[in-house]
C-alpha cells in the first residue's frame, strides 16, 4: 500500500514528462498544462494515502522501504533502485507535490500565450519527479541521481527563455556550481564505498557510529556531503547562482529557487545527521556558513531594486537559519522552518508573479508603487506573505523561526553566537520584507502602473493564478499552527524517529516566552525602520553602499580566481604545447614520411639482386631484434 | 558459428555491394540491409538454445582452424562476455554510420559501402580474434578503408588530415607487429593458450601501439585533424569503435598477457605511469574542449577527455573499475556517434561547425534541440544516465587505487558541464548565428530516426546499467586471490579471472590515503 503509493507518486510527473515531450505539436497547448498538474495533483494524493498509511501504524515501525532491481551493480557490489518511505521523506513529498500541484497550476494561467508552453510543462513535470526522486530515495546513489536531475531540470527551467543571453549564463552558471557540489557528494559516496561496502542509509549510519566520533572517513564524507549541500541550497560560498536563476519564469523560481529544490540541502543534512553527528566540527561548519549566510544574503536583499532578487536574497537567508539549526542538532525544527517557509515563500514569488504578469514584465519595484488600491487581494496576501517572513504572530514564521533561535539560545556560548546572528537576521529580514512591500504597494500610483492597470481586464489575473495564491496565503497564514512551542508538538512528534528536536531542548516556558518577545519586537522594529524610509516613496532610498551592490565581491573572485585562469590555462594549452608539440610533430612526421616515401620509391628499382640486399637487411634485423628481447 | 557469420556476412555484403550495378540509392540500401541484418544476428546471441550465457567466464561462439600450423597461427574467433557487448557496439554504431551515409548520399556508392562494411568485418574481427596474428590482420584491415574513407570522402583539408593519421598509426602498427612476432615465437600466438610475460618492452610494445590508436595523451596527434575532416559518420565510426578497439587491446592483451604479480612485472611498475598520463590527458583534453572553436573539435576532445576516463579505469583495475570502463566504452560509443552524426546534421544545414557562427538553433527545431540537449547532457555524465553510471563506477573503483586520481576524474566532471553546456548554448541558444539560415529545416524524420534510436539505446541503458555493468565481466567472485596464480589447463584460462587484479587492501582504512 505505502510502496505503491510512493511509486505512483513518483512516477506520475514522469509520465506526463514523458507524453508532453513525445506529443509534441499533437498536444493542444493547454493540454500540457493540465496534464502536468494533475499529474502534479495525482503525486500529492499518492502521497497523502502514504502519509495516512503510515500514520496508522505504530511510531516505531513507520519505514516502509520497496526495492525495483539493481541500477548498479558488479559481483560484490549492489546500489538498487530503491525508495524509502518514512516521516522525514513524507513530509518532503507532501510539501513537493502539495506545492508543486498549487505552483504547477499557476503555471497554466502565467505561461499562457508563451510559445513554448507544452516546452515549459514537461520540464517542470520532469522537476517534480526529480524531487520526488531525491526525497524517496533509500540510498546514497539514487539520492544523488535525483540531486543531479533536480539541477538539470533547474538548468532547463532557468534558461527557458533561452534567446536572452543572461537567461542561457545564469543557467549554465547554476548547473556548473551545483555540479561543483556534485563532485563533492560523489566523492563522500566513493569513499563510503570503498570503507563500508554499502550506500545503504541505515547500514551507512550504524557503521559510521561504530567508527566512531571523528573519524577522518567521516568527516571528509560528511564534509563532502556539506559542499553538495551548500551548493543545492546555494549558501555561502557556494551562493552565487540563485540570484541569477532568477532569470527563469516566475513559477520556477517559486517552485525550484524557493520552495522545494534549493531546500534540499537541509534535508540532506537532516537525512543523514547521523554522519554529521560523528564528524562535530563539519556539523558546525554548517551552522556557522548558515549564519554567515543569513547575515550577509539578508544585508544584499536590502539593496536590490529587482523584486525578485530581493525574494531570492531572503531564501538564502532563511535558508541560512535551515543550516543553522540543522548544525546546532534542531533537527525538526530545520524541518519545521522549512515547510512554512515552502508555504510563505512560495506565496511571496506567486504574488510577485501576480505584479509582474500585471505589469507587463516589468521587475524594477522602483518603477512600482500604489498597487494596494490596484491590487487589494494581491495586497493582502503579499502582506501575509511578508509578515510571515518577518516572523510576525501569528503568521507561520514566527513559529518555526522561533524554534530555531530558541534551541540556539540553550547551545552553550558558540549557540549564543549563533543567536545573536539569527536575531540580527531577523532585524534585516522585517527590514527589506516590508521595503520591498511599500516600494511595490504604497504611495502614489506609478506612471507603469498607470499605464498598464488603466486597461488591465482581469486586475489581479486569471483563476489559475489567484487560486494557487489565495491557497498559500492561508497556508501561511496559518501553517506554524502545527508545532506552538510548549504547547503541542505534533510535527516533531511524527519526525520523532528520524530527525529528532535537538540532543538538549528543554527551555523552560517562561524563556521562551521571553526569548519569543524578544524576537518580536526586534522584528517590529526593523517594520518601523523600513516604514519610516520607504513608505511615502517621497524621499529618495538611502544610498547603498558598493560593496553590496556589488554582492560582496563574490562574482568577481571567482571570475579572477577560477573562470579566467581555467580559461588562460586552456587558451595557454592550445596555444604554447598542442599545436606547436602535438600537432605539429605529426606534421613533422608527415613530411619525413613524404620524404621517405622517396627513398623508398628509389629502392623498388626491378633489380633482382638489390631485392636480395633487402630481404637479407630484413631477416638480419628481425634477427637482432630477437636477441635484444630475448 | 554466430562469431564467423558476424565477420564473413559484412565481408561477402561489401563484395556484393561493390560488384552491384545500380544507382546510389540501392547500393546503400543493399549496405543497410547487410548491416542491420548483422545487428539482427547479434541479436539472436541474446536468445535461442546456444544464447550468450553472461555468467561464464569462457570464450564463448568460440571457432578454431589451423592456418599456419607450422607456427601455431590459427583462425581463432570467440566472444567473452564484453567482447559480446563491444560486437553488439559495433553492429549499432556501423548500421547507424551507414544509415546516415545513406541520407547524406555518398557519391561513389560502390566503393563507399564496400569500404563501410569491410570496417565493419574487420572490427568484430578485431573484437573475437583469439589469435594474435589473426587479431594483427584484422588490425591492419580496420585501418586501411579508414584512410581511404577520410582520404577520398572527407572534408577540404581531408589529404592532410589523412596524412597525420596513416603516419601516426603506422608508426603504431609497426611497433605492435614487431611485437607480435616477438611475442608469439617465445609466447605462442593463439591468445587463449600463450603464456604470460613480464617483460618491460613487449609490454610497452603493445601498450604504445594501443595509446596511439586509442589515443591516450599524448600520442593523440592526429586525433583533432581527422575527427574535423572525416565525413561525420566516419569521424563517428572513429570515436566511437576505433578508440574501444585500442581499450579492448588492452583488456585483452596487455592485461592478461602481462598480469600483474607484484614488484618486477611490468603492470605493477608502469601502472602509476599510465594512471598519470590518463588523468592528464583527461583534465587535458576536458581544457582543450572548452577551447575548441568548433563543434567537432569539442567532441573531439571530449572523446580525448573520456577515453582517457576509461583508460583510468582500466589502469585502476578492480572489479568496480573495470565494469564501468567497458560499461562506459559502450555509452561512449553510442554518445559520440549520436553527438557526430548531430555535427554532420549541423553543418549540413549552416555549412560551418565553427560556433561563433551557429546559434539561436532551438528556435523553430524542437527536434534538433531536444535531441542534441539530451544527448549533451548525457554525455557529460547528469546522474541518472547511463554514462552517470559508468564515470561512478569508474571513479569508485579508482578511488581505492588512489585518491589523487579519482579527484582528477571529479574534476573533469566539472569542466565536463562547462564544456557541453558551452557547446549546447552555443548551438541552440541567443539569437541565430550568421551561418544560420531562417529557412534550415528541423531534423527530417531519417535524420531523427537514425539519432534518435542511438539515443533510445542509450536510455535503455540508463535505465538498467547493470545490465552491462554486471554482465561484462564473469568470474569476479573468486578474482581477488587469482590475480597471481597461473591457471592451468587451456579451457580454465578465463580472461577476467587473469586480468582482474583487486588494488591491495581496498577495503582498510589505512591504505586508502596512500597513492600508489
Amino acid at each position: 500500500m505505502i510502496a505503491g503509493a510512493a511509486w505512483v507518486c513518483l512516477l506520475a510527473p514522469l509520465g506526463a514528462a514523458l507524453a508532453i515531450a513525445l506529443a509534441g505539436n499533437r498536444l493542444p497547448r493547454r493540454a500540457a498544462g493540465y496534464l502536468a498538474t494533475t499529474s502534479t495533483a495525482v503525486s500529492f494524493i499518492a502521497a497523502i494515502v502514504a502519509f495516512a498509511a503510515t500514520l496508522d501504524r505504530h511510531a516505531s515501525n513507520r519505514e516502509t522501504v520497496s526495492t525495483a532491481f539493481g541500477w548498479v551493480e558488479t559481483h560484490a557490489l549492489s546500489f538498487k533502485l530503491a525508495l524509502l518511505v518514512d516521516p522525514l521523506s513524507l513530509v518532503m513529498m507532501l510539501v513537493v507535490s502539495g506545492v508543486g500541484t498549487l505552483i504547477v497550476g499557476y503555471s497554466i494561467g502565467y505561461m499562457d500565450r508563451d510559445d513554448e508552453e507544452r516546452r515549459y510543462f514537461a520540464y517542470i513535470a520532469f522537476f517534480i519527479f526529480s524531487m520526488l526522486l531525491l526525497v524517496e530515495a533509500a540510498n546514497f546513489l539514487i539520492l544523488l541521481v535525483g540531486w543531479g536531475l533536480v539541477g538539470l531540470s533547474s538548468y532547463l527551467l532557468i534558461g527557458f527563455w533561452h534567446k536572452r543571453p543572461s537567461a542561457v549564463a545564469a543557467a549554465k552558471k547554476a548547473f556548473v556550481m551545483n555540479a561543483i557540489g556534485d563532485a563533492g557528494m560523489a566523492l563522500a559516496i566513493f569513499l563510503l564505498i570503498q570503507h563500508m561496502g554499502t550506500l545503504e542509509f541505515h547500514a551507512v549510519f550504524s557503521k559510521a557510529a561504530s567508527l566512531g566520533p571523528n573519524a577522518w572517513v567521516i568527516n571528509v564524507v560528511a564534509a563532502g556531503l556539506l559542499v553538495g549541500a551548500i551548493a543545492k541550497s546555494a549558501q555561502i560560498p557556494l551562493h552565487t547562482w540563485l540570484p541569477d536563476a532568477m532569470e527563469g519564469p516566475t513559477p520556477v523560481s517559486a517552485l525550484i529557487h524557493a520552495a522545494t529544490m534549493v531546500t534540499a540541502g537541509v534535508y540532506l543534512i537532516v537525512r543523514t545527521h547521523p554522519l554529521f553527528e560523528q564528524a562535530p566540527h563539519v556539523q558546525q561548519t554548517a551552522a556557522g556558513l548558515g549564519a554567515a549566510t543569513l547575515l550577509a544574503t539578508a544585508l544584499m536583499a536590502l539593496v536590490q531594486t529587482d523584486i525578485k532578487r530581493v525574494i531570492a536574497y531572503s531564501t538564502m537567508s532563511q535558508i541560512g537559519y535551515m543550516f543553522l539549526a540543522a548544525g546546532i542538532g534542531a533537527y525538526s525544527a530545520a524541518m519545521f522552518h522549512l515547510v512554512t517557509h515552502a508555504f510563505f515563500k512560495a506565496l511571496l514569488f506567486l504574488g510577485a508573479g501576480v505584479v509582474i504578469h500585471a505589469l507587463g514584465g516589468e521587475q524594477d519595484m522602483r518603477k512600482m508603487g500604489g498597487l494596494r488600491r490596484r491590487m487589494p487581494r494581491t495586497y493582502i496576501a503579499m502582506l501575509i506573505g511578508a509578515g510571515a517572513l518577518a516572523g510576525l504572530p501569528p503568521l507561520a514564521g514566527f513559529f518555526s523561526k522561533d524554534a530555531i533561535l530558541s534551541t540556539a539560545f540553550s547551545e552553550g556560548v558558540y549557540g549564543k553566537v549563533l543567536f545573536g546572528a539569527g536575531l540580527a537576521g531577523v532585524l534585516l529580514t522585517a527590514l527589506y520584507s516590508f521595503r520591498l512591500i511599500f516600494l511595490v504597494f504604497s504611495g502614489e500610483e506609478s506612471e507603469l502602473v498607470r499605464e498598464h492597470l488603466s486597461k488591465h481586464e482581469g486586475r489581479e489575473g486569471p483563476r489559475w493564478m489567484t487560486g494557487p495564491v489565495a491557497v498559500l496565503a492561508l497556508l501561511a497564514f496559518a501553517g506554524g499552527w502545527l508545532e506552538v512551542a510548549g504547547l503541542w508538538h505534533p510535527f516533531s512528534r511524527f519526525l520523532e524517529g528520524v530527525a529528532p528536536a535537538a540532543f538538549a531542548f528543554s527551555p523552560t516556558p517562561a524563556r521562551e516566552w521571553l526569548l519569543s518577545g524578544v524576537s518580536v519586537v526586534v522584528a517590529l522594529g526593523g517594520l518601523w525602520i523600513a516604514w519610516t524610509i520607504y513608505s511615502a516613496r517621497t524621499q529618495p532610498a538611502p544610498r547603498a553602499p558598493k560593496a553590496l551592490i556589488e554582492k560582496l565581491y563574490f562574482d568577481r573572485a571567482y571570475d579572477l580566481l577560477f573562470y579566467h585562469p581555467a580559461v588562460s590555462l586552456a587558451h595557454l594549452l592550445g596555444s604554447l604545447f598542442e599545436k606547436p608539440v602535438i600537432e605539429r610533430s605529426v606534421e613533422e612526421i608527415g613530411t619525413g614520411t613524404l620524404r621517405g616515401g622517396r627513398v623508398a620509391a628509389a629502392v623498388q628499382n626491378g633489380l633482382a639482386r638489390s631485392y636480395v640486399l633487402l630481404v637479407a637487411a630484413g631477416a638480419s634485423l628481425v634477427l637482432l631484434l630477437f636477441l635484444i628481447f630475448r | 558459428m554466430l562469431t564467423t557469420s558476424l565477420i564473413t556476412l559484412p565481408f561477402a555484403g561489401a563484395l556484393a555491394v561493390f560488384l552491384l550495378p545500380a544507382s546510389k540509392k540501392w547500393v546503400g540500401s543493399l549496405a543497410l540491409v547487410v548491416a542491420l541484418t548483422e545487428l539482427g544476428i547479434w541479436i539472436t546471441g541474446f536468445f535461442g538454445r546456444h544464447h550468450f550465457d553472461f555468467g561464464s567466464a569462457r570464450i564463448q561462439f568460440e571457432q578454431k582452424h589451423t592456418w599456419i600450423s607450422d607456427l601455431g597461427i590459427s583462425y581463432h574467433v570467440g566472444l567473452f562476455t564484453f567482447s559480446f557487448w563491444l560486437v553488439g557496439l559495433t553492429t549499432v554504431v556501423m548500421a547507424a554510420a551507414i544509415a546516415y551515409g545513406l541520407w547524406a548520399g555518398r557519391e561513389r556508392a560502390n566503393a563507399y559501402y564496400a569500404l563501410m562494411l569491410f570496417l565493419t568485418g574487420a572490427i568484430v574481427c578485431v573484437f573475437s580474434a583469439q589469435d594474435l596474428i589473426l587479431f594483427y590482420v584484422a588490425f591492419e584491415a580496420m585501418m586501411i578503408p579508414l584512410y581511404l574513407l577520410i582520404g577520398v570522402w572527407g572534408g577540404e583539408r581531408r589529404v592532410a588530415a589523412t596524412f597525420k593519421f596513416v603516419a601516426y598509426t603506422m608508426a603504431g602498427s609497426l611497433l605492435m607487429l614487431v611485437t607480435i612476432v616477438v611475442y608469439g615465437l617465445s609466447h605462442g600466438f593463439d591468445l587463449t593458450t600463450a603464456s604470460t610475460s613480464s617483460s618491460v618492452w613487449l609490454f610497452l610494445g603493445f601498450a604504445v601501439a594501443f595509446t596511439v590508436k586509442a589515443p591516450l595523451f599524448p600520442l593523440h596527434g592526429w586525433l583533432p585533424d581527422a575527427y574535423r575532416e572525416a565525413p561525420p559518420e566516419v569521424a563517428a565510426v572513429l570515436s566511437g569503435l576505433i578508440s574501444k578497439v585500442a581499450a579492448f587491446g588492452f583488456l585483452r592483451i596487455v592485461f592478461t598477457k602481462f598480469p600483474d604479480g607484484g614488484a618486477g612485472t611490468p603492470l605493477h611498475d608502469l601502472r602509476a605511469l599510465f594512471l598519470a598520463l590518463s588523468a592528464t590527458g583527461l583534465i587535458y583534453g576536458s581544457l582543450l574542449a572548452f577551447r575548441a572553436p568548433d563543434f567537432r573539435g569539442v567532441v573531439a576532445y571530449s572523446s580525448l577527455a573520456q577515453m582517457s576516463l576509461i583508460g583510468l579505469g582500466l589502469f585502476a583495475g578492480g572489479e568496480l573499475a573495470l565494469s564501468g570502463s567497458v560499461l562506459q566504452m559502450v555509452n561512449h560509443g553510442l554518445i559520440s556517434t549520436a553527438l557526430f552524426l548531430l555535427a554532420g546534421a549541423i553543418e549540413s544545414r549552416a555549412s560551418t561547425g565553427v560556433l561563433e557562427r551557429l546559434g539561436g538553433m532551438a528556435r523553430g527545431r524542437p527536434i534538433l534541440a531536444s535531441l542534441l540537449v539530451a544527448i549533451g547532457v548525457i554525455s557529460l555524465a547528469v546522474p541518472g544516465s547511463s554514462a552517470f553510471a559508468g564515470e561512478f563506477m569508474i571513479l569508485a573503483g579508482t578511488l581505492q587505487r588512489g585518491w589523487g586520481w579519482a579527484l582528477a576524474g571529479l574534476v573533469a566532471i566539472v569542466l565536463a558541464a562547462m564544456y557541453m553546456l558551452r557547446l549546447i548554448s552555443a548551438v541552440l541558444h541567443r539569437e541565430s548565428g550568421e551561418a544560420v539560415p531562417e529557412q534550415a529545416p528541423d531534423l527530417r524524420p531519417a535524420e531523427l530516426c537514425i539519432v534518435g534510436a542511438l539515443l533510445a539505446g542509450i536510455l535503455a541503458i540508463s535505465v538498467w546499467p547493470a545490465g552491462i555493468g554486471k554482465h561484462s565481466f564473469a568470474c569476479l567472485e573468486k578474482t581477488q586471490t587469482v590475480s597471481t596464480a597461473q591457471p592451468s589447463t587451456p579451457a580454465q584460462i578465463g580472461l577476467e579471472c587473469v586480468s582482474v587484479t583487486a588494488p591491495v587492501s581496498g577495503n582498510s582504512a589505512t591504505s586508502a590515503g596512500a597513492n600508489p
